[in-house]
């Protein structure tokens, strides 16, 4: 089985140009996406190699973006829309929310709307308010809405493929901090990861630590560091996330760790906390603890005092370590 | 079908959505109904332009659209189903009244928000022009929603990517409380101008005029492929919807049966045509009510859906979140 070291860009784009070839349903539309290739490069080539009417660039209009993509999904094509930075996706909002998910349930099952929503989310990149923000939750909070956050290449590749055959609508957050900071070894061959699922990517007995996206190198190379015997549980699907690889873990270690980079208010570590409180409660041995962006804007200059890191996720371990 | 028989078909649905409307209306005020939004003074725009379509073309319709509907061939029973939200709706009960769907006859599912349908129906055409058919878009809304920003995306998408639209916008004057005037200071058919496409105004009220300048335009539509934006002159000749007293806001320019209601002039028409006697339409319209009363009676009698449709459909499979929660209520 043949593989390359690929780092997520170079891992989004190659399965993309691997379905485009096979399925000439599939359309790409978005800002800048064709000509120039996006402007993280995601989508480099693909408009050379299938036309500009299959790597479509837009104009500037994400509700009209997004509302089209539906509008072909209900036609039978396979759009996968780009906004560029999940920060600009708001005024197609109501596309999303009120058109997209909730189609198959009002049309009473006639219709749905298979479309793969792609979008760089979060901070790290010195963007700014408006350039970092992860708004994961503002999705999780709407039924008939996959939401899926893949943390390295590999996961990229199967998540992709597993949602491009979903029939219902995806939002396929992409860390853009870890773009091109990590690299792993990514098969040539089509293959998929299940969507619901989350992986253990660390394994230990003291505690649970509960992540995605941009975090999970964040929370691994501290427990690496510092020998922490924890699961790490990276949930790749935000929405419906995998309760029962959460809670069999915290059955066994009795303490939980959720870390984000979105906000802690209402964030997901909100729902993950009051999941396990509702039916491991007995099990605990230390508070939930949650290691989140705080409740402010994301700032531009202080970016390293908004993003959780070693620091603030060592305190943490320290308090339900020491917690009795 | 020869224009007699084109018009006599369209007549005949303009009759039977009129009765349809005057009794959802009265069965609102019994308590038998929620709630509608009534279609009177919409007819001949919306039979006019359907005259012109093939059956195949895909509708992006609004919740005035009965008369559309009913038209193209949905049964009066559907529409009943919908609006009482029974066990025989196909949207399970699942929306409040107004909000038809019919995949059969090639009309989208109506959501609430205004004009959010408008750019789904290019996205719609943009497949439609990809997959290299010959059919076409129609997409419908008011002119309250003509001030949106998903009517703005829209024309500019179809005129960028020359797409086959016809933008159907039912000026009906008012947009519950606020008059057109209001609303716009340029005429609605004006602004495709600024997108590079076409727009036309008609008298939305001539169910006549309504098809020969739709006939024209969707031929031009299918054939060059390129979208037009057709401004329909109307008058909203009943309340907003069955919760609104437009006595509140603005003495009424039209009236049910009056000389300007676009049934009256239809009639006048069909009559001149010699397309139907005076005798001939009487009894269109008492056969139109009688019908529907019995029609109306039989579909309030079926239940609710059942209770195990609740948490269906959200998804294709449904989830472990969504299984609890179903357990815990039902
Ligand atoms: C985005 C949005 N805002 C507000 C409403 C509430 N609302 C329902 S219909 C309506 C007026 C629509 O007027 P118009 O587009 O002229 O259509 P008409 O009802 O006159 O046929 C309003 C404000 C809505 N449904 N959607
Ligand atoms: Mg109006």
């Amino acid at each position: 089985m043949s593989s390359k070291q690929l780092n997520m860009v170079q891992a989004i784009n190659s399965t993309l140009d691997m379905l485009m070839k096979e399925d000439d349903s599939i359309i790409l539309l978005g800002e800048d996406i064709g000509k120039d290739g996006g402007v993280f490069r995601v989508t480099e080539g693909l408009q050379a190699k299938y036309g500009a009417e299959r790597v479509m660039d837009t104009p500037l209009v994400e509700l009209g973006i997004v509302g089209m993509a539906i509008g072909m999904a209900l036609a039978g094509l396979k759009p996968v829309p780009e906004i560029q930075f999940q920060d600009f996706i708001f005024t197609a909002f109501d596309q999303i929310v009120n058109q997209a998910a909730k189609m198959r349930y009002r049309s009473g099952g006639e219709y749905n709307v298979p479309m793969v929503l792609r979008t760089p989310y979060g901070g790290g990149i010195r963007g700014g308010l408006y350039h970092s923000q992860s708004g994961e939750a503002y999705f999780a909070h709407t039924a008939g809405l996959t939401v899926l956050s893949p943390s390295n290449p590999y996961d990229a590749k199967g998540l992709l493929i597993s949602a491009m055959k979903s029939k219902d609508p995806v939002i396929f957050l992409e860390p853009k901090k870890l773009y091109r900071s990590i690299k792993s070894d990514v098969p040539d061959e089509k293959y998929s990861i299940p969507l619901g699922k989350a992986a253990l990517v660390h394994e230990g007995n003291g505690m649970t630590f509960v992540t995605y996206g941009s975090m999970v190198p964040t929370v691994v190379n501290t427990v690496v560091k510092h020998s922490i015997d924890a699961d790490v549980i990276d949930l790749r699907t935000i929405m419906p996330y995998d309760g029962e690889t959460i809670l069999n873990s915290v059955k066994k270690t009795g303490k939980l760790i959720i870390v984000h980079e979105a906000p802690r208010t209402l964030g997901m570590g909100a729902e993950i906390s009051a999941f396990i409180s509702e039916r491991a409660v007995d099990y605990l041995q230390a508070p939930i603890l949650r290691v989140c962006g705080p409740d402010i804007p994301f700032p531009y200059k202080l970016e390293e005092y908004y993003m959780p890191n070693e620091e603030r996720i060592l305190k943490a371990i320290n308090r339900v370590q020491e917690f009795r | 079908m020869d224009e007699k028989e084109l018009f006599v078909k369209a007549y005949k649905a303009m009759a039977l959505s009129r009765a349809l409307d005057r009794k959802i209306v009265m069965a609102q005020r019994q308590g038998r109904v929620g709630f509608y939004t009534p279609t009177i003074g919409q007819e001949a725009l919306q039979i006019g332009l359907s005259m012109a379509l093939e059956k195949e073309d895909v509708v992006y319709q609004y919740y005035r659209d009965v008369p559309f509907m009913l038209h193209r061939g949905v049964p009066p029973a559907a529409i009943i189903d919908q609006i009482m939200g029974n066990s025989s709706d196909v949207e399970k009960g699942r929306q409040m009244p107004s909000h038809y769907s019919s995949k059969q006859h090639n009309f989208m599912s109506i959501q609430s928000p205004v004009a959010t349908n408008l750019p789904p129906a290019t996205g719609a055409a943009y497949a439609i022009k990809y997959r290299k058919k010959n059919n076409i878009v129609v997409t419908t809304f008011g002119d309250g929603s003509s001030s949106t920003p998903d009517f703005h995306a829209a024309m500019n998408l179809a005129a960028v990517y020359e797409l086959p639209v016809v933008f159907l916008c039912e000026n009906n004057k008012w947009a519950i409380s606020l008059p057109i005037e209001k609303q716009t200071k340029v005429e609605i058919w004006k602004k495709a101008d600024a997108y590079g496409m076409k727009g036309v105004k008609v008298d939305g009220n001539d169910l006549f005029s309504m098809y020969e300048i739709a006939k024209i335009e969707i031929e031009r539509v299918r054939k060059e492929k390129k979208p037009v934006l057709i401004e329909a002159v109307s008058y909203r000749i009943g309340p907003h919807s069955t919760s609104d007293d437009p006595n509140k806001y603005r003495t009424a320019e039209i009236t049910d049966g009056s000389e300007k209601d676009p049934m009256t002039i239809a009639e006048k028409k069909m009559i001149e045509h010699n397309y139907l006697t005076a005798e001939e339409i009487e009894k269109i319209k008492s056969d139109a009510k009688e019908n529907i009363e019995k029609i109306f009676d039989e579909r309030e009698k079926l239940p609710a859906p059942g209770t195990d449709t609740l948490f269906t459909d959200v998804y294709e499979k449904s989830n472990w979140i969504i299984d609890e929660e179903k357990e815990e209520i039902l």
